[in-house]
This record gives structure tokens, C-alpha cells and sequence, in this order.
């Protein structure tokens, strides 16, 4: 046990050098780089309640947006009046001095983190009673509605969308950016790992998938399901905030429905790369994120056009030949490297009877 | 767990020697070849127009290639261009425009389509001091932003339809209209809006129906029904090609009766020949037209161009393949005046462009936008069934009288 502990040791140590030094060693990359942790934190907050719960959600995409224009619109309000920045020309007229900016993104976060968790709380209360399609459906509705209500929204910028504070002028190397995105975001995605990881050794975890796997059941044992469930996709909702208000400072530039409630894109990749990993393993969405990203990355220049086909056959391989995902898949060929001890009696016995 | 570490460890250093072999950067300038940066729409909604937007680029390129191409330094260069499609998604876009400038090393920029997706990219070529000339970003926010390496050889969209509402007062015998209006969600039509309103302000005119219209445009029977109902003098739809269509197709099937329909994005979505007759009558903004006397040693005047454009593609130019094959023009014409490749001398260059091309006169404004073209406006007018574009205002470049108003659909043959 200590040396299996031993091990874990140096592959997280070894994981947070390379994290560290990922953006100096690959300067010209930080910008993938950054989008990359973000995916992972989508796709590891996804799988708590997509892969854990058996609750698959296509709503996520919502907190993700609510953080986007949370953070720039605090980071905007707290020291200029909104409305006037949003309508164009704004940025101009008002600029932020080196403090006011990271104050700014820094309560802007935090308001980005908490406010998605209420809601998905307050959410989650009224719809968490569906179960299976029916819950799927009516997230996916979620996203869609908060695109169209965004874009209607002045002070937020409605259709024209939103210019997020730039970068202050007088930070003038302009490496600092892209570094200073990137280390956010990998400090969100370590949280978020370490955060998911204790949820793994926890009871809350077994809940979880006594939930997943006859929800009747674990009412009839006395777990207060809709309890559970409800605080599940608040863990969700928290990190998706971050990511989403992240994003949105990188970027540099909010539109409803393309950049911030993104269900076509952001809200499908987010469950397409759990379903790649694997759903259900603390492993599995990070292996898939980050796949899924250099598959896009490095393939989909060379097929210009054809990028989306090509991303239809990746999920048609991937329901077919691997439905359990690339870590459900290694599992099923190699049990005893995940600590699973196979009963060789029970096995021939089982073989016996067909 | 053993071997499960080893494979973590394996698979992290494959990943770490694919990026670092790929991390060298290429040069701005390679050989012969002056290396320029694009995220296109290839596909998603602004598909057809990202389109019409690269085969501008293309045939720019070409043609200067062929002509002897950019002279720097006593030397002859040629362009080239590196596409990424962007997906008409502006995240996506901004992303492109990282990656074009950091790994690509693309150290000039040509603009993307569309408003929303410039106003992406801008912050990010504005970072790295790149100058793009862009083609396809009419917003009026991106020239008050104090954006110092952006150019546009386009006017901002909020001229775009301005006149088409002093037309309407004229015809009125100078009094106020009605006006019924209806936006798409995005930063080009919503700016196309704001033009209106300060026209409708001006004029003192009065808007009686103001719609918003969703990005996936497919239906606008709810504005029609209303302008049905309540009768106004004008009607204004902007939504990019879908917009268009979809205007003349319900407007047709719904038999709505209005005098005067203002419209923009007529030429890039063939309105003419998809819709013949339909959308006979139907006024539009453009940024340019084969009629304009317009003329430059490249493509000679809009005519030749046309001809040319139809040749290689099969169609005929929309303006948004012109302004995109101008936007080239500019490239190398300041590139001769900088003399040079270094992107602060280029941008000056830029900064001081005063020159005709077949697309129009181009001078940039304090905010980047041209301010040396109007706009024009064109009726779509039938003979028999081949329908055409003819210009009817500025009336310096009218070829045709503004037919006004609108026959009732009852009374169209």
C-alpha cells in the first residue's frame, strides 16, 4: 500500500513539474495549453455527475457561460459603470490600471464560482427529479434558453457581445498574458483535480453510484437522493464557473451563444471527452480532454472543411469499439493493473455454463 | 498500478516530444514568399460568405503573384496564405489568430469574416503589434476601440443603410416614416440597427416594429405578421445571407405588401437568380458594385473583374470577394511604400494608404475604418425572368431611377 502510495507520488510531482514548466518549455503553445486544462476541469466536473451519478447532462454549458459574464461584468462594474462599457467604444473611454485588473478577475472569479452553484442548487431543486432522457433533454434546453436570454441583455452587451478588459498596457511583455492564463487555469485544474480525488475516496462518491446504478434502491437503503444529487451538480457547477470565467478573460470576447452558453461545441465536448476517457474513472476525462484536444489540434488544420465529419466518425468509433471509453476499454483487457483480482474458479465456472 | 504508472509516463513524454519537435517557429518571410495568416469560415453559419471572402483572397493573390508580385528591397516577392477555418465560432477565431502569430509565425494578418469574429481576433493581432487588413468587420465598435494595427478597407456598418431610410422621407415628400425593423443577434446587423436609429432620429421618424431575430435564421413569420398588421413605410431586414433569403422567401409566400424593403447581403446570397422575381423590387446596401468607375493596373474596373471572378469560380463576385481581393491591394502597396518587412513600418505604411483600386478609393480613417467610399444602394429589377442589381443611389453612379413604391403583390404578374 505504501509503495503503491510512493508511486502516486512521483507521477503527481512529476505531472505538476511538467505543469509548471509546460508554458516556458512550449512558450509558443500557452494558449492551447491553457484551453487544454480548461477542457480537463469541463470534462472531470462533467464525469462527477455524467459518469458518477448516471445524471448525463448537456446543461453544464450553462454555469460555464454564467461564469464568463460574471467575471467580466465584475471586473468591468466594479470600478466602471457597465452599461457604458458595453456599448461600443467603452474599453477605450475607461481603461484598468494594473491592480484594478487582477482585483477585478480576482472577486470576479469568486462571484464566477459561487453565483453557478446557487443556481445550480436552485436548479437542480426543480429538475433533478427527472431521471435518464428526460433529465438530458431538459438540460439541454437550459443552455439553449440562457444563449437566447444573454443576447437579448444591453447592459451585458445583448448581440454586439462583450469586450472583456484587456490585458493592462503596462505589463508590456507580452508573453505575460498567455502566463498568466495558463497559470490560473492549471491552478483551477489542480484544485479541481485534488478536489475530485477526495471525492473518489469518499462515501459521497459510493452514494454516487448507488445512485447511478438503481436510484430506487438507494432511496430504499435511506439515502436522501435528491440531497445528494443536488449537492453533485453544485461540485459541477462551481468548477465550470471557474473554467467559464477563465475563458472568457482569455479570450477577450463574449458572444451569447457562440462563446458563452457554447452548447454546440463546449457543451458536447465536455461529454464527448468523458465518454472518450471513460466515464466513471478519475483518470479516464483527463486522458479523453486531452486526446480530444490533439486530435483537434494537430488534425483538424489538414482537413479544412471536414473537420466536423472527421470529429462524427471519432464518436461513432468511440460508441462502437470502445463504449466504456479508452480507460473502461484497458480495464476490461488488463483487470489486474487496475487492483481488480479475478475469481479463476468463478471465471471457467461462468464459461461452463454457456 | 505498476504498469498503469508506466504507461502514464510513456504517454506523457510522447505528448511532450510531439509538441517540442513542432515548437519551432517558421518565418514571416520565407524565400520568395511573403507568408499572410487567415482564419476563414469554411463552415458553419458564415459558410458561404467565408467562401466568397477566400476566393477574393485567392484571386488577389494570384493575380499580384502573376504580375510580378510585391517588390521589396529590389526584390520580387509573392504572397501566400494560411488558411484555418475558424467555424464561424469566435473562440475558435481568436484561438486561430494565437496560433497563426505563435507557431505559425505569421507576422501580417488578413482579416476573418464577419464582425463578431474580427472583434475576436483584434485583441489578439493588437497584443502581438501584427497589422491586419481586414475585409469583412464593418462594426462601428471595432473602429472606436483605439485599435492601432487594424485597417478595414470596408465602411462601417452603420452606414450601410442609413441612406435607404433618407431615400424612404424623400419619396415621402420629406415627412417622417414608419419604419419596421428586424436584426439579427450579432454584432454586424445589431450595428447596421444603430445606423437606423440615428437616421430615424434624424428624420424624426418612427419605429414602430424593432424585432431581434436569432442567429440561426430560418423564420421571421412573427415580424412579417406584423408588418402585415400595422402598415409601415419601410421595412428593414439585416441578417447576413440567411437574413436575406429568408426575408424574400416568407415576404413572397406570406404576400406581404410593403412600399419600400431595405435589406443588405442581396448579392452574396445570389438573391437575384435563387429567388427571380420574388425579390424584384427589394433595395440593398453593398460596399461595392461591378458598375462603379472604379479602376486599378491589377484587375482593371469592376467589369473586368466580374468577368474575370466568374471565370475562375463559376459565379459572379459578391462584395464580399471584391473587398476581400483589395484588402491584398493594400497589403502590397504598403509594402512597396515601407520598403521593408518590419511590421512597425508596414504599419505606417498602411496607415498613410491613399489609393484607387478597382473596388473602390481607400484611405484609413483615425480609428482604421475607409473613410474615402460611400456605400451605394441597389434595386433588384426584372426583365422577364433574368433579374439584376442595378445601382440607384449615390446618383453619381445611378444606372437606373429608384422604383418606388413597391407594387402590391396582388397587382405583380
Amino acid at each position: 500500500m505504501n509503495a503503491v502510495k510512493q508511486k502516486d507520488l512521483i507521477l503527481y510531482s512529476g505531472l505538476i513539474i511538467l505543469g509548471l514548466a509546460a508554458p516556458f518549455l512550449f512558450s509558443a503553445f500557452k494558449v492551447q495549453l491553457t484551453y487544454l486544462c480548461v477542457l480537463i476541469v469541463l470534462a472531470m466536473t462533467w464525469n462527477l455527475q455524467g459518469g458518477e451519478m448516471g445524471y448525463n447532462s448537456f446543461g453544464n454549458i450553462l454555469f460555464y457561460g454564467l461564469g464568463m459574464y460574471l467575471t467580466a461584468s465584475v471586473q468591468v462594474g466594479m470600478f466602471f459603470p457597465l452599461a457604458e462599457w458595453t456599448e461600443s467604444g467603452g474599453e477605450k473611454t475607461f481603461v484598468h490600471t494594473t491592480a484594478q485588473y487582477f482585483q477585478g478577475i480576482g472577486v470576479g472569479l469568486l462571484v464566477a464560482a459561487i453565483v453557478p452553484t446557487i443556481v445550480a442548487g436552485a436548479i437542480g431543486y426543480a429538475i433533478l427529479g427527472l431521471r435518464g432522457h428526460y433529465f438530458a433533454i431538459c438540460t439541454l434546453g437550459l443552455g439553449i434558453a440562457a444563449g437566447e436570454i444573454a443576447g437579448g441583455i444591453e447592459i451585458i452587451g445583448a448581440g454586439q457581445g462583450f469586450t472583456t478588459p484587456p490585458f493592462p498596457a503596462e505589463i508590456v511583455d507580452p508573453e505575460a498574458r498567455g502566463q498568466f492564463f495558463y497559470f490560473l487555469s492549471f491552478l483551477v485544474l489542480v484544485l479541481a483535480f485534488v478536489f475530485v480525488k477526495y471525492i473518489y475516496g469518499s462515501r459521497f462518491r459510493l452514494i454516487l453510484n448507488a445512485i447511478r446504478d438503481n436510484e430506487d434502491k438507494a432511496e430504499a437503503m435511506g439515502i436522501q437522493t435528491m440531497k445528494y444529487k443536488i449537492v453533485g451538480w453544485m461540485c459541477s457547477a462551481f468548477f465550470c464557473g471557474l473554467a467559464g470565467g477563465i475563458m472568457g478573460g482569455l479570450i477577450g470576447y463574449i458572444d451569447s451563444t457562440d462563446v458563452a452558453f457554447d452548447g454546440r461545441e463546449m457543451g458536447v465536448f465536455m461529454v464527448l471527452m468523458a465518454i472518450l476517457g471513460g466515464k466513471g474513472t478519475l483518470w479516464g476525462p483527463v486522458i479523453g480532454a486531452t486526446l480530444f484536444h490533439f486530435f483537434k489540434e494537430g488534425l483538424w488544420t489538414f482537413i479544412l472543411g471536414w473537420q466536423y465529419v472527421a470529429l462524427g466518425v471519432l464518436i461513432v468509433v468511440i460508441v462502437v469499439y470502445f463504449p466504456e471509453g479508452l480507460m473502461g476499454w484497458l480495464r476490461e483487457k488488463y483487470p489486474d493493473r487496475f487492483g481488480e483480482v479475478i475469481d479463476e474458479k468463478d471465471r471457467k465456472a461462468q464459461v461452463e455454463i454457456k | 498500478m505498476n504498469k498503469l504508472v508506466k504507461l502514464f509516463t510513456i504517454f506523457i513524454s510522447a505528448i511532450t516530444l510531439t509538441l517540442a519537435s513542432i515548437s519551432s517557429s517558421f518565418a514571416k518571410v520565407e524565400g520568395e514568399y511573403i507568408v499572410l495568416g487567415s482564419a476563414i469560415s469554411l463552415t458553419g453559419k458564415y459558410s458561404s460568405n467565408g467562401v466568397h471572402t477566400q476566393n477574393g483572397y485567392n484571386m488577389a493573390v494570384e493575380r499580384i503573384n502573376k504580375m510580378g508580385g510585391v517588390n521589396v528591397g529590389g526584390k520580387s516577392y509573392k504572397f501566400e496564405i494560411i488558411y484555418y477555418d475558424d467555424e464561424s465560432n469566435p473562440k475558435r477565431a481568436a484561438q486561430l489568430a494565437e496560433r497563426l502569430i505563435k507557431q505559425d509565425g505569421v507576422h501580417y494578418m488578413l482579416g476573418p469574416y464577419s464582425s463578431g469574429l474580427t472583434k475576436a481576433i483584434a485583441p489578439v493581432t493588437e497584443k502581438y503589434k501584427i497589422p491586419m487588413v481586414e475585409a469583412n468587420g464593418a462594426s462601428r465598435s471595432l473602429f472606436t476601440k483605439g485599435y492601432k494595427y487594424l485597417f478595414a478597407v470596408l465602411s462601417p456598418a452603420n452606414q450601410y443603410l442609413e441612406v435607404a431610410i433618407d431615400l424612404a422621407v424623400e419619396k415621402n415628400g420629406g415627412k417622417p416614416v414608419r419604419i419596421a425593423q428586424a436584426f439579427e443577434q450579432d454584432a454586424f446587423s445589431q450595428d447596421v440597427r444603430l445606423g437606423i436609429l440615428d437616421a430615424a432620429k434624424r428624420t424624426g421618424s418612427k419605429i414602430i416594429i424593432d424585432d431581434k431575430l436569432p442567429k440561426e435564421l430560418n423564420d421571421m413569420a412573427a415580424t412579417l405578421a406584423k408588418v402585415k398588421a400595422t402598415k409601415p413605410d419601410v421595412l428593414v431586414v439585416s441578417g447576413h445571407t440567411k437574413g436575406a433569403l429568408t426575408a424574400i422567401r416568407q415576404i413572397s409566400e406570406m404576400k406581404v405588401d410593403v412600399p419600400m424593403l431595405a435589406m443588405t447581403h442581396c448579392d452574396a446570397a445570389k438573391l437575384s437568380k435563387q429567388h427571380g422575381k420574388n425579390s424584384e423590387y427589394a433595395l440593398c446596401a453593398s460596399q461595392w458594385h461591378k458598375n462603379l468607375s472604379y479602376k486599378d493596373k491589377f484587375f482593371g474596373g469592376g467589369k473586368k473583374y466580374d468577368k474575370d471572378f466568374k471565370k475562375e469560380f463559376g459565379y459572379a463576385p459578391p462584395y464580399q470577394s471584391a473587398e476581400s481581393s483589395a484588402a491584398l491591394l493594400v497589403f502590397k502597396d504598403a509594402f512597396e511604400r515601407a520598403n521593408s518587412f518590419d511590421r512597425d513600418k508596414v504599419r505606417d505604411a498602411l496607415k498613410a494608404t491613399d489609393m484607387q483600386t478597382f473596388y473602390g478609393n481607400i484611405k484609413f480613417g483615425p480609428g482604421g475604418q475607409n473613410v474615402a467610399k460611400p456605400m451605394i444602394l441597389f434595386q433588384v429589377r426584372c426583365k422577364g425572368d433574368t433579374c439584376e442589381n442595378k445601382v440607384v443611389a449615390p446618383t453619381k453612379w445611378a444606372s437606373d431611377k429608384f422604383y418606388h413604391p413597391i407594387p402590391k403583390w396582388s397587382e405583380r404578374s
